[in-house]
């Protein structure tokens, strides 16, 4: 067992973090050829757009279908239905938590595999100052308010004002990325058009161009360029803390050397400079859990599921990941 | 002064120099039973460079570093090596007192007492120097080496580390530090040459983290003195040799701990050192504690802990992201009393205090060092409300409070041996 626990802490995150993600890109993107389907509810961005290859949807399209409700439907069964999407969606949510943006979401993977190429090409990798850092996190809030609201928007009408036209119909996949993306993946361009049926629905997918370039501009100069915006980011932060996978910290052992927030592709600070919460998970986290493994202190930081440590920071680990690494 | 004075007062300097070296690493040496063998590696060191006056590097460009900030990987990646100038003579206290003022600290005196005397045969012809700006003393004597032909590197550190703002204008001066020093020695820093000098130094620094663990065996295997000299030869040896050496004394020392050896009185208190450093042939205070019956088991220090515990973490193994890297292993972890926040340096001392069992804590501020004088205060006052008993002594390189502090020392040992039978 001891030895096993060594094995594990000495593992190289990033080696066993590209194969999860390869796997759980070509399960996310190509399942739907094999009949997998996991369901309208996944709290990652499974492209709704990828068909057939989805193997499962991302949670963000139901709901914007499931908001476009009057009021009076929402004691229903259409209300029942946005309250089992959603106890679905937690409940995948409780199990793996954030793990979903760092292992298993298939943009993310994407923008990891842009930041390998970067890499290899030995072009500097650019940050937020502070500054705009606190500015800009706020954005994936408002997007998430406006998913919502807007197609509650089409079906009321508010202190008399119309209802808004129904091709503002899923506002958010209209400029979400992953819509022109993932279906690439599957020979799908159909999505990499702007539409001139009406000036709404000309205005909204020529946002969504919009964002497609600045995906492919800002994920090649930053790490995880778009998740920093991701409304699904913001959706998981109000049920991570309940969740049962954990990042931990005993605050006592950090010599606030900084190490882990060296390795955040996220820039959370506080993985660094907080030495008072046990728990460590912020919003923009992805637990992709690199902090654990660039951290020298032994138990300082650590993954855990259900109470019961599964990584945990060691200096033996570093050092051997860090010899390795270099020798690459 | 004529040309001849000049020469013998040189003369006499050399000479006071090497006897007092000499007797300090004798006392070392001979006062205590069962050294371990692979100690004799240092003692020979120490031997030869400090009372025989061996050149460390001879044939090698060598840079001069005056703090634990400068990050070393850089120069060792330029193709140089790097020498810290910190010094612990008495003789050299005496001869720098003429640059500064007469309430300065012991350390800075020495330093610029040895680089004005013309004995400092450390450096080559080059005479470099990359001065960190910590503290004030160390800031201004900067512009004294300068003076005296130096040729001065002023790497500017900022007062906090908290900050991120604090953080990028460090990173941007070790950016500007590691193309200076790319034109100085002719050898740019590449992407490999980098690599490798992070990976000397991580080895030397996995061979200190081992013997600083070993040292949590109940059974105390090695004395503090000894470890003091370790690290302290650290600032001059060549890297691999002296990480070779300190392998073979780790696994001397692990024996030690294995057999239930124990260096010191099996019940002697435990001492956490904390404060000014320690530099040979001043460890005075260091080796006054151990003869008055305690050990030390850790340290706080810039000459020992604080140097070479903290290691550096490289995301992207490309030129760009690996200096600043080191640039972020000098500055986030450091506990130096130069920064605006002592919180670190208190959670780090609760730390070492916790995990090594320890009795009691010295604080060692050489007079004139107004930063540590200054959280004297606050450092003890939370050591108190932690239940762990504390000394203070102010003290600097002269050999004449010696006996006032024996007398300190042993009352506060004592103290702790009847706080121990208490319990």
């Amino acid at each position: 067992m001891k030895r096993l626990r060594a094995f594990i802490n000495g593992a190289d995150i990033r080696r066993f973090r590209f194969w999860v993600q390869l796997g759980f890109f070509v399960l996310l993107v190509y399942g739907g050829y094999f009949l997998i389907n996991l369901g309208q509810s996944l709290p990652t961005f499974s492209c709704g757009f990828n068909q057939p290859g989805r193997a499962g949807v991302c949670y963000l399209l139901p709901l914007q279908h499931q908001t476009h409700i009057p009021w009076d439907s929402i004691i229903s069964w259409r209300g029942l239905g946005i309250l089992t999407g959603l106890l679905t969606f937690v409940a995948w949510l409780f199990v793996f938590n954030k793990a979903w943006c760092g292992y298993a979401c298939p943009l993310g993977t994407i923008q990891d595999w842009m930041t390998s190429l970067r890499q290899k090409l030995g072009i500097r990798y650019s940050t937020y100052s502070l500054d705009w850092f606190t500015r800009l996190k706020k954005i994936k809030y408002i997007l998430l308010i406006l998913l919502i609201v807007i197609p509650f928007l089409m079906a009321n009408s508010v202190a008399g004002l119309p209802t808004l036209p129904e091709d503002m119909g899923t506002p958010f996949c209209k400029i979400c990325p992953a819509r022109m993306v993932i279906p690439a993946f599957t020979g799908d361009f159909s999505q990499w058009t702007v539409d001139f049926s009406t000036g709404t629905a000309a205005t909204m997918t020529g946002l969504g161009m919009l964002v497609l370039g600045i995906f492919f501009i800002g994920g090649f100069i930053n790490k995880r360029f778009f998740c920093f915006f991701c409304p699904m980011s913001a959706l998981h932060s109000l049920f991570s803390k309940v969740a049962l996978l954990k990042l931990r910290k005993d605050g006592s052992k950090c010599t606030r050397c900084g190490d882990c927030y060296r390795a955040c592709d996220m820039q959370i600070k506080e993985i660094a400079d907080d030495v008072e919460s046990k728990t460590l998970i912020k919003d923009d986290c992805m637990m992709c859990f690199k902090c654990v493994a660039s951290c020298p202190e032994e138990g300082a930081l650590k993954a855990s599921f259900m109470g019961i440590p599964i990584y945990e920071s060691t200096e033996a680990g570093f050092f051997k990941r860090m010899t390795k690494r270099r020798k690459r | 002064m004529s040309a001849e004075v000049k020469a013998k007062q040189t003369e006499m300097a050399r000479k006071q120099l090497s006897r007092e070296s000499a007797q300090a690493l004798n006392k070392i040496e001979k006062d205590f039973p069962d050294n371990p063998k692979a100690m004799d590696y240092f003692y020979d060191l120490y031997r030869r460079i400090h009372c025989e006056g061996e050149v460390p590097h001879p044939g090698k460009k060598v840079i001069g570093t005056t703090c634990v900030q400068v990050p070393e990987e850089l120069i060792y990646a330029a193709g140089a090596v790097p020498v810290r100038l910190c010094n612990g003579s008495h003789t050299y206290d005496q001869l720098g007192a003429e640059f500064m003022p007469a309430k300065s600290c012991s350390l800075v005196k020495a330093t610029l007492g040895m680089l004005s005397s013309g004995l400092a045969s450390w450096l080559d012809e080059g005479r470099d120097i990359v001065n960190v700006t910590t503290c004030d003393q160390k800031t201004k004597s900067g512009r004294l080496m300068e003076e005296a032909g130096y040729r001065v590197h002023h790497l500017e550190l900022p007062p906090s580390k908290e900050s991120e703002a604090a953080r990028t204008y460090w990173q941007s001066n070790v950016n500007g530090f590691a193309r200076e020093l790319g034109s100085l020695t002719g050898h740019k820093i590449t992407r490999n040459s980098l690599r490798d000098s992070i990976a000397r130094v991580a080895r030397a620094q996995q061979a200190f983290r081992r013997l600083h663990r070993l040292r949590m065996a109940p059974l105390a295997p090695i004395l503090g003195k000894d470890v003091f000299l370790v690290t302290n030869a650290y600032f001059f040896d060549d890297i691999d040799a002296w990480t070779d050496a300190v392998e073979a004394l780790n696994d001397e020392v692990e024996k030690r701990c294995e057999e239930g050896f124990a260096a010191a009185q099996r019940r002697a208190p435990r001492i956490l050192f904390t404060g000014s450093p320690p530099i040979f042939p001043n460890l005075k205070l260091p080796t006054l504690i151990e003869q008055s019956g305690a050990v030390i088991v850790a340290d706080e220090t810039c000459s020992a802990n604080r140097m070479l515990y903290d290691a550096v973490n490289v995301d992207e193994w490309q030129l760009y992201d690996m200096v600043d890297a080191v640039a972020d292993r000098a500055l986030k972890p450091c506990t130096c009393p130069i920064f605006i926040s002592d919180e670190d340096r208190k959670r780090r001392l609760l730390e070492l205090a916790r995990t090594f069992a320890v009795d009691g804590v010295v604080y060692q501020a050489f007079s004139g060092c107004q930063v540590f004088e200054m959280e004297q205060r606050s450092i003890s006052r939370f050591l108190a409300d932690e239940g762990i008993p504390s000394l203070y002594v102010e003290t600097d390189y002269s050999p004449d409070d010696v006996g006032q502090l024996s007398t300190r020392i042993e009352a506060f040992i004592e103290s702790l041996k009847a706080r121990r039978r208490r319990k």
